[in-house]
């Protein structure tokens, strides 16, 4: 209970919480949205989304200054390639809560001559491209590791071991692509981290793609992926070791 | 620039500002009203008011539990009336909590069926013992601070011999007079003694701001309960600047984390 308290008790916390329960209901409207008999439940579950939704573009009214700030750090990163990455997602992140935030008061009604439309692609544009720094900051890091890795001599033991007992396999498929996945699993496996950011960011990058129409899934999708990387949200954010640095 | 992003990471700072933000809603709609503005903008400024109050809802959904752990950890306390004030407070602000996220399922439309009245009322009571009891506790608190400051005061100057000289000679010279004259004596020397009382008063609250902040805090906050139940109606813009008041007052103590009164 203590530690449910803590972890609601952060901003980000209650808003994982309320996204992952946002998607999970998308999830289940798609799934049930043959289902006759099921009507009024698909009715709650779509006001229940409306309502979380809604709740968040209000929470989420401070966030700008929290990408800004967040970009300003980044800025000042050792790693040039890391520092850029990071700044530039900060940035479009920043960009991203400006939009929203305008559109949240055209939803309220407190400005009412913006395009609705227009507002919303550029907010889903400026979400995309912080997604795909994220994810090229990631690859970055996957690089680094698997360099690291390939200069160590224990792996290299490892991988020579892996190569030689599975004779058959090498014969299907080449040798070199055997190599290289086995080296990234390794990597990836070294660090839960990297690996969880990264599925992270891809689950997230079907949701601004959907919307853009770049590559149209379906709504089960994207309520699918956006509950998978809320629930690795959350599970970044109870345990503090899984998180990635910076 | 950073203090705002310490301040905003608290879920708890958020709901403040979105109440402060919610009661100014209240207080401009009235005042709206009261200018004979436009419908369209009055229409406005409550739609506003109810997206933030159902917002909050939402914000609120996890707090039964905060306010159980809170009475837990009130329970283990050693003053036998703080004790009993803040366990009982607790435990009515986790039922007003509950009753809260019950009449959020019903504006959500997850409960089909839900008497919105009723479960207003029951929150708003449950809201109002919980007041009641932290203002019990606030004047609790200050009886035991100006017992302390007049127990250091007495023993600091010895006790002067003017003051005790004249009531024994008023009252010597009131015995000789007439009947009507004792009322007429008394009068000054009841309104020399409260005005030491309240300067007292003052200045215990004045070296004392936690203390101070608590309890205008829960004398602003008590009059919306008291309004909605109708026990005390005041009208919307008394209770918009009550509550717009009160949530200023709370968030200078998240700002400032000294000014929150312990326990």
């Amino acid at each position: 209970m203590d530690a449910f308290v803590k972890f609601t008790n952060q901003s980000q916390g209650r808003d994982r919480i309320f996204r992952a329960t946002q998607y999970a209901c998308a999830l289940s409207i798609y799934l049930l949205r043959n289902t006759s008999e099921r009507k009024d439940l698909v009715a709650k579950l779509k006001s229940l989304e409306a309502t979380m939704s809604a709740g968040r573009k209000l929470f989420r009214l401070g966030n700008t200054i929290n990408s800004i700030e967040a970009a300003k750090r980044t800025m000042r990163l050792s790693d040039r390639v890391l520092g850029l990455c990071l700044t530039a997602a900060n940035i479009n992140r920043a960009l991203y809560f400006i939009c929203d935030n305008a559109l949240w008061a055209r939803s309220v009604g407190l400005i009412r001559d913006i395009d609705k439309e227009r507002w919303s692609l550029n907010a889903s544009r400026c979400y995309f491209l912080s997604l795909v720094m994220h994810l090229t900051r990631d690859v970055y890091v996957v690089i680094q590791l698997m360099a690291q890795k390939v200069r160590d001599k224990h792996f290299r033991q490892k991988m020579d071991q892996h190569l030689s007992e599975n004779p058959e396999v090498v014969e299907v498929v080449v040798p070199q692509l055997d190599a290289f996945l086995f080296l990234l699993l390794e990597s990836l496996k070294s660090h839960p981290a990297v690996a969880l950011d990264t599925l992270k960011n891809i689950c997230d990058l079907f949701i601004p793609l959907d919307r853009l129409g770049i590559y149209q899934s379906n709504a089960g999708v994207v309520g699918f992926c956006g509950l998978m990387s809320s629930l690795i949200g959350i599970l970044t954010l109870t345990q503090p070791e899984l998180r990635i640095k910076p | 620039m950073d203090s705002w992003v310490r301040f905003n990471a608290q879920s708890q700072a958020k709901e403040r500002v979105i109440r402060a933000a919610q009661y100014a809603c209240t207080l401009l709609g009235y005042t709206l009203k009261k200018g004979g503005a436009a419908a369209e903008l009055h229409k406005t400024i409550s739609q506003l008011e109810a997206h933030m109050s159902l917002t909050r809802k939402l914000l609120r959904l996890g707090n039964s539990v905060e306010a159980l752990e809170a009475a837990k950890r009130a329970i283990h306390l050693s003053d036998s009336v703080l004790r009993l004030c803040l366990t009982i407070s607790h435990l009515n602000k986790a039922m007003y909590f509950a009753c809260d996220n019950v009449l959020w399922a019903g504006k959500t439309g997850l409960i089909s069926k839900l008497d919105q009245q009723k479960w207003s009322q029951r929150s708003f009571r449950y809201y109002l013992f919980a007041l009641i009891l932290n203002l019990t506790r606030d004047v609790y608190e200050l009886r035991l601070l100006l017992e302390s400051e007049e127990r250091y005061r007495a023993s600091k100057s010895p006790p002067s011999p003017y003051p005790s000289t004249t009531l024994p000679a008023d009252s010597l010279s009131s015995s000789s007079s007439s009947p009507a004259a004792p009322a007429t004596i008394t009068l000054p020397v009841m309104s020399a003694w409260l005005s030491r009382r309240l300067h007292l008063l003052g200045m215990v609250l004045y070296n004392n701001p936690p203390l101070l902040l608590d309890l205008l805090k829960n004398s602003c906050d008590i009059f919306i309960p008291l309004d909605r139940l109708g026990i005390y109606p005041t009208g919307q813009g008394f209770v918009g600047a009550c509550g717009l008041a009160s949530s200023i007052l709370s968030i200078l103590t998240i700002i400032n984390p000294w000014l929150k009164l312990k326990p």
